[in-house]
């Protein structure tokens, strides 16, 4: 399958691939060490922002959790003339989170419920 | 019989002198950088994190692996036309779409139904939306020789249009699908079988039945290797008799039947589907398969490489998912997998040269 090909059956996206291999080396010596930047930025930055949109009512702040963990439930918001309902995943207010049971698999906003 | 190679292989490596060894030695380390960086996070992170290695973890990288197996196997063969396919996260997200808007019981995008169809039927109607798209890439690629970029680009464009407008259908608004039938979910998610408490879902098996016809029509069909005879050199195909059109427009047509096999599941994997359903699956599968040594250079590529990038990928991944790694910088750490993976098969490439 691998047979001999001359410089001129160049072909597919390597068509026209005007490196050495020399300076390839270090191409691919420098991205690794890019990645493993990379990988070590990400892992010391670790754990998921949770924002809470309370959608009129008092302002929640901002909560850094680890993958697996319950969410630690923020004290209530406040909203005039409404009763807070829960934590839902989205803004439509169709998916409720449940506290016990859900668990933080992602960074994510949590959207306030209310009834008026 | 392998004992002996290598066995060879080592004598013949023993007879170099120093300056040879250490060059052979640092293309060993170069060619298999991408690896070696995996298998190393990979240590770190069952060290830092030993739940990783855990019965639980484990059958959901096998489960992630084979959820996103069939669409790669379907890109790998465009690759191993030199080409690419981009519009494969969006087939992947109208066939979802689909499925997921017959097989409901709320029937929100066609109001006037009442009852599902059966699953068949479905299946083999997402199977034809796949094999039409593929149909127009690969024509596309075919008879006008436009570079499958372009072309993909374009269906891709076209194809997302299309899940908008067929989610805006009815009483549904673009609003997500969800409430799909039980037989639908249970033939999809069902327990194949437990291992202790942990279920492994039945869509493993359609992996792996999947794998085996894929590697079937890659190595033992004469389909199979017309493919890799188009790819590797176009023109000496067409001299010895292969149709080339053909070959290419069946390539790509395979691959939309694949990426409409990877929605079906898909939605019912997740038990719902929008239109981010699918949303980027492309670089995944492009990615796995670079990195599983399906050439860029065209007519190279295994079935066993694609499915070992897929798995590399879906651990790397899992395991960044596990520290708690944010998404955006995923996003980085997948373009750069990417791009190296590209220098190694460039390096490969020069060197053979």
């Amino acid at each position: 399958m691998e047979e001999e090909k001359s410089p001129r059956q160049l072909r597919g996206l390597y068509d026209r691939v005007n490196i050495s291999v020399g300076t390839l080396n270090v191409v691919i010596i420098a991205l690794s060490i890019v990645l493993v930047a990379c990988l070590a930025f990400g892992i010391s930055h670790r754990g998921y922002q949770i924002s809470f949109d309370s959608l009129g009512g008092t302002a929640v702040e901002d909560q850094k959790q680890m993958y697996g963990e319950l969410l630690q439930v923020p004290e209530a918001p406040v909203r005039e003339g409404y009763t807070f309902t829960g934590w839902y995943r989205d803004k439509d207010l169709t998916v409720l989170w449940d506290q016990d049971k859900d668990t933080i698999t992602e960074s994510m906003t949590l959207y306030a419920g209310w009834q008026e | 019989m392998a004992d002996k190679k290598i066995g060879a292989k080592g004598q013949a490596f023993a007879q170099l002198s120093p300056k040879d060894k250490m060059k052979k030695v640092g293309d060993l380390l170069l060619n298999n950088a991408m690896y070696i960086i995996i298998i190393l996070a990979v240590i770190y992170i069952s060290i830092k994190v030993p739940a990783f290695l855990k019965l639980p973890s484990i059958v959901n990288v096998v489960s992630l692996t084979a959820a996103k197996l069939p669409i790669a196997l379907g890109i790998g063969g465009c690759i191993v036309l030199t080409g690419t396919d981009i519009s494969a996260g969006r087939v992947v997200g109208l066939t979802a779409c689909i499925s997921a808007s017959l097989l409901t019981t709320t029937f929100k995008v066609f109001p006037e139904m009442t009852s599902a169809p059966p699953i068949f039927v479905v299946l083999l109607l997402v199977l034809g939306t796949g094999a039409i798209v593929g149909l127009v890439n690969g024509f596309s690629v075919a008879k006008f020789k436009l570079h499958p970029f372009i072309v993909t680009l374009s269906t891709q464009l076209i194809v997302y249009g299309v899940i908008l407008m067929y989610l805006k259908n009815g009483t549904n608004n673009g609003q997500t699908l969800s409430g799909l039938t039980d037989s639908y979910r249970s033939m999809v998610t069902g327990t194949l079988f437990s291992i202790g408490s942990v279920a492994v879902p039945k869509y493993v098996l359609y992996a792996i039945i999947l794998t085996i016809v894929m590697w079937i029509i890659w190595n033992k069909t004469t389909f199979g290797k017309n493919m890799f005879a188009v790819g590797s050199n176009e023109e000496a195909a067409n001299v010895s008799g292969v149709n080339v059109s053909r070959t290419i427009i069946l390539v790509f047509v395979l691959a939309g039947v694949m990426y409409a096999i990877t929605g079906f599941l898909d939605s019912a994997r997740i038990a719902s589907a929008n239109a981010a359903t699918g949303f980027n699956y492309e670089c995944d599968a492009i990615a796995a398969c670079v990195i599983g040594g399906v050439s860029f250079v065209g007519g190279i590529g295994r079935i066993s490489g694609i499915v070992v990038g897929v798995l590399l990928l879906q651990i790397i991944f899992a395991g960044l998912n596990f520290l708690s790694v944010d998404a955006n910088m995923l996003y980085i750490i997948k373009g750069l997998i990417i791009l190296i993976a590209c220098a190694i098969d460039m390096r490969k490439y020069l060197v053979r040269k």
